[in-house]
């Protein structure tokens, strides 16, 4: 890679290891002092226009060298090369400092939020450095995914929680925890004078089911294909794709073309729905609720195809590392056929209802918009960075399961508003029925699952996808004995839902869940990580108390 | 055309290929376990007791992902998906299936070994013909790891004894 030679060239020797760890993926370790400096070098690089801040991992390395480590890992997009980028640096065990990169740049807020709740490593010079991923009541100085941490443990802590002083003049108007624009939780305290939205702070993180820390601590790599399906109700499949890829990437596992090809299937499959289900959110908040009985009314059409094709209508639960556990026959082949027919000729009718109706245009039109330069500052992805001119697209700038040899298009919208975001997912609808088209015809025979025998451990890679929301990325680290050492699950949301205070801000509260649904906010997905919840065992009958009991003892035991 | 079924009204019968609630068979169960090693929340759960010389599989659908995984392990075809997806019941009691098999007894220390009979049962069925030998087998496999363990030191003391006399 060409841009290595002039890093070091600018950095000399506080580079001190540059490795390459899969086809795209390379990993710069660095001294801690010039880690902000290097990512905003790559972030802010000339050549590479649509740079992005993909995930940021933070982990505990004790037990293996002594030390924490931070990576912050890079995609570049747009018509540049297929690379992804990981930034690492060592941090000492006892004093884990390092220099914050959000004043530079605002799309690393979060991730540096994260590891100081989870890791104890502090970002110096963060601006905003409130708890964010741990509960109210979650007791300072406890760290959950630190190695001596036990994902069991479960301490007790007093309830605070700062949230900013209103500016001056205005008034808090709550929305949520319950029902934000779509059915999960999520807190935005609305500062207002009179209707219109002056400021906006966010509270989310209340379906933290802690993901990450059982899938380092009891599962073994097959068994977290689940749980990561299980990490959004929506876009499920994507999340174990990219997990797949990781621990393929990682464990230098090639995955039968077949599997390839049933993943690309299912994955449009997917996107088509979650599309088709926004849609239909988006007339019901807009008060054209004909239009979301039809769009869903479209959905379930897919829905029972999918659970013809892999016995469930979301939770597919078909893939595995190294390939998929179940074939398309010849007659559920038939079965997509007939379904896209169908959601063509209704789908088009559909669209040109929605485009007519001027309630629904008038309500969408230059409402909620994003701006290009705030969208490259909050590292936004999917349709809502391709709304505010984003041109990327992980299926087209870093190829995945097979749509290196598909043919579609991205589409990309100036405007940056809701309805720049609806016309962008309404065109992703028609290519994916086109991608499903084309991958039914190129579908290959073969084998669809690889075996492998043991995965080497302490090695990293990620695996990314293009969910119908976004970008996907998941980091793993392999470790002993048929375990992960390090997981780390970054959903679409993760990144775009900082940027909803900027998008509210001018308009009025009746806007506000419209705006909020426009990116197509997936709370779960966005708040996966860290501590099983071991609440659901309180009540209940003994008998499932023992149960619980004996499970966890069983778990140990593995 | 309308998706809305009249569900609960009338009756709902899921497609072929739905994945719906487990099932174990308990005249296929040999009880190995393999199931259990699959499960990715801990909904199959094996408990031996070597007191009364039993061991339980106890399957918890409350538990269950409908993930499949132990219908693919399973070497007898013991445990199923059914394809019935209605699983409320006012007793929590109603969601466990326990299959309880029995332990082999060691013949020499007579405690119970942790293989069930079927187990052996099962080994015996699928091992070549040829290769067996009725009578060492009945010495031989229904011995507790500890006692066997024993045998072979034993067994190699003695033989270097000879060697050296």
């Amino acid at each position: 890679m060409k841009y290595l030679e002039e890093l070091k060239a600018k950095f000399g020797e506080r580079i001190e290891e540059i490795k390459q760890l899969a086809h795209n993926q390379w990993l710069i370790t660095v001294d801690k002092d010039i880690l902000h400096e290097v990512v905003v070098y790559f972030l802010k690089h000339p050549e590479w226009k649509e740079t992005q801040l993909s995930t940021m991992v933070g982990t505990d390395e004790r037990p293996l060298r002594g030390k924490f480590s931070v990576t912050y890992w890079l995609s570049v997009n747009g018509n540049s090369d297929d690379v992804y980028i990981g930034i690492k640096a060592y941090l000492p065990a006892d004093d884990p400092r390092f220099k914050s990169v959000t004043p530079l740049h605002k799309g690393a807020n979060w991730y540096e939020r994260e590891v100081q709740d989870l890791l104890g490593i502090i970002p110096e010079g963060h601006p905003d450095p409130r708890k964010l991923v741990l509960p109210d009541d979650w007791p300072s100085c406890v760290y959950p995914l630190r190695k001596d941490f036990h994902y069991s443990d479960s301490p007790q802590g007093e309830k605070y929680y700062p949230y900013r002083e209103p500016p001056q003049g205005t008034t808090v108007h709550p929305i949520g925890p319950y029902h934000v624009a779509l059915d999960e939780p999520a807190h935005f305290r609305l500062y207002v004078k009179g209707e219109e939205i002056i400021d906006c702070d966010y509270r989310g993180f209340y379906s933290h089911r802690g993901i990450e820390k059982i899938s380092e601590s009891r599962l073994t790599y097959d068994q977290i294909c689940f749980i990561a399906e299980r990490i959004c109700g929506i876009c499920g499949f994507t999340h174990s794709t990219a997990y797949c890829q990781a621990v393929e990437a990682a464990g230098e596992i090639e995955v039968p073309e077949r599997a390839l090809y049933i993943r690309t299937i299912m994955l449009e499959l997917e996107r088509l729905h979650s599309h088709l289900l926004w849609i239909g959110v988006a007339c019901h908040l807009t008060g054209f609720d004909t239009g979301f009985m039809h769009a869903w009314r479209l959905r379930e059409h897919v829905m029972w195809l999918c659970e013809r094709l892999t016995g469930n209508r979301k939770t597919y639960g078909i893939n595995l590392v190294g390939g998929v556990r179940r074939d398309f026959l010849d007659y559920r082949k038939e079965m997509i056929e007939d379904v896209l027919k169908k959601l063509k000729s209704e789908f088009g009718k559909l669209v040109d209802d929605l485009t007519s109706t001027k309630t629904f245009i008038k309500r969408c039109e230059g409402v909620g918009v994003l701006p290009y330069k705030l969208a490259h500052e909050w590292s936004v992805d999917g349709p809502l960075g391709r709304g505010s001119g984003r041109d990327f697209d992980v299926r087209r700038d870093h190829p995945y399961a097979a749509y290196g040899d598909l043919d579609f298009k991205v589409p990309v919208y100036k405007e940056g508003d809701v309805l720049a975001r609806a016309l962008v997912r309404i065109e992703e609808t028609w290519e994916s029925i086109w991608i499903i088209e084309q991958a039914l015809d190129q579908l290959p025979g073969g084998d669809i699952l690889a075996e492998y025998k043991e995965i080497p451990p302490y090695r990293e890679a990620i695996g990314t996808t293009e969910a119908p929301r976004g970008e996907n990325v998941h980091y793993v680290m392999t470790g002993p004995g048929n375990t992960v050492y390090r997981y780390r699950a970054r959903a679409a949301t993760y990144n775009n839902l900082p940027a909803v205070p900027d998008m509210l801000r001018g308009y009025t509260i009746a806007d506000a869940p419209l705006i909020i649904a426009s990116i197509d906010p997936c709370y779960s997905c966005t708040e996966r990580v860290q501590i099983v919840d071991i609440e659901s065992g309180k009540v209940r009958i003994l008998k499932e108390e023992e149960f619980n009991k004996l499970s966890i003892k069983a778990s140990r035991r593995v | 055309m309308p998706v809305t079924l009249r569900y609960p009204f009338t009756e709902l019968e899921a497609p072929p290929e739905y994945r719906g609630l487990p099932h174990i068979d308990p005249k296929l169960c040999i009880g190995c376990g393999a199931c259990v090693n699959a499960c990715p929340p801990d909904a199959i759960l094996r408990i031996d007791d070597y007191d009364r010389g039993t061991r339980k599989i106890v399957l918890d659908i409350g538990r269950c992902i409908r993930c499949a995984r132990c219908e693919e392990v399973c070497p007898t075809g013991a445990i199923r998906l059914t394809n019935l997806f209605e699983a409320a019941s006012p007793d929590r009691r109603d969601h466990i299936e326990v299959v309880e098999l029995r332990l082999v007894r060691c013949k020499v220390c007579g405690n119970y070994t942790d293989f069930t009979e079927r187990q052996v049962k099962k080994a015996l069925q699928i091992l070549p013909k040829e290769i067996l030998e009725e009578e060492a087998l009945e010495e031989k496999v229904f011995i507790c790891r500890n006692c066997r363990r024993k045998g072979t030191v034993d067994a190699t003391i003695n033989a270097t004894k000879e060697v050296v006399l």
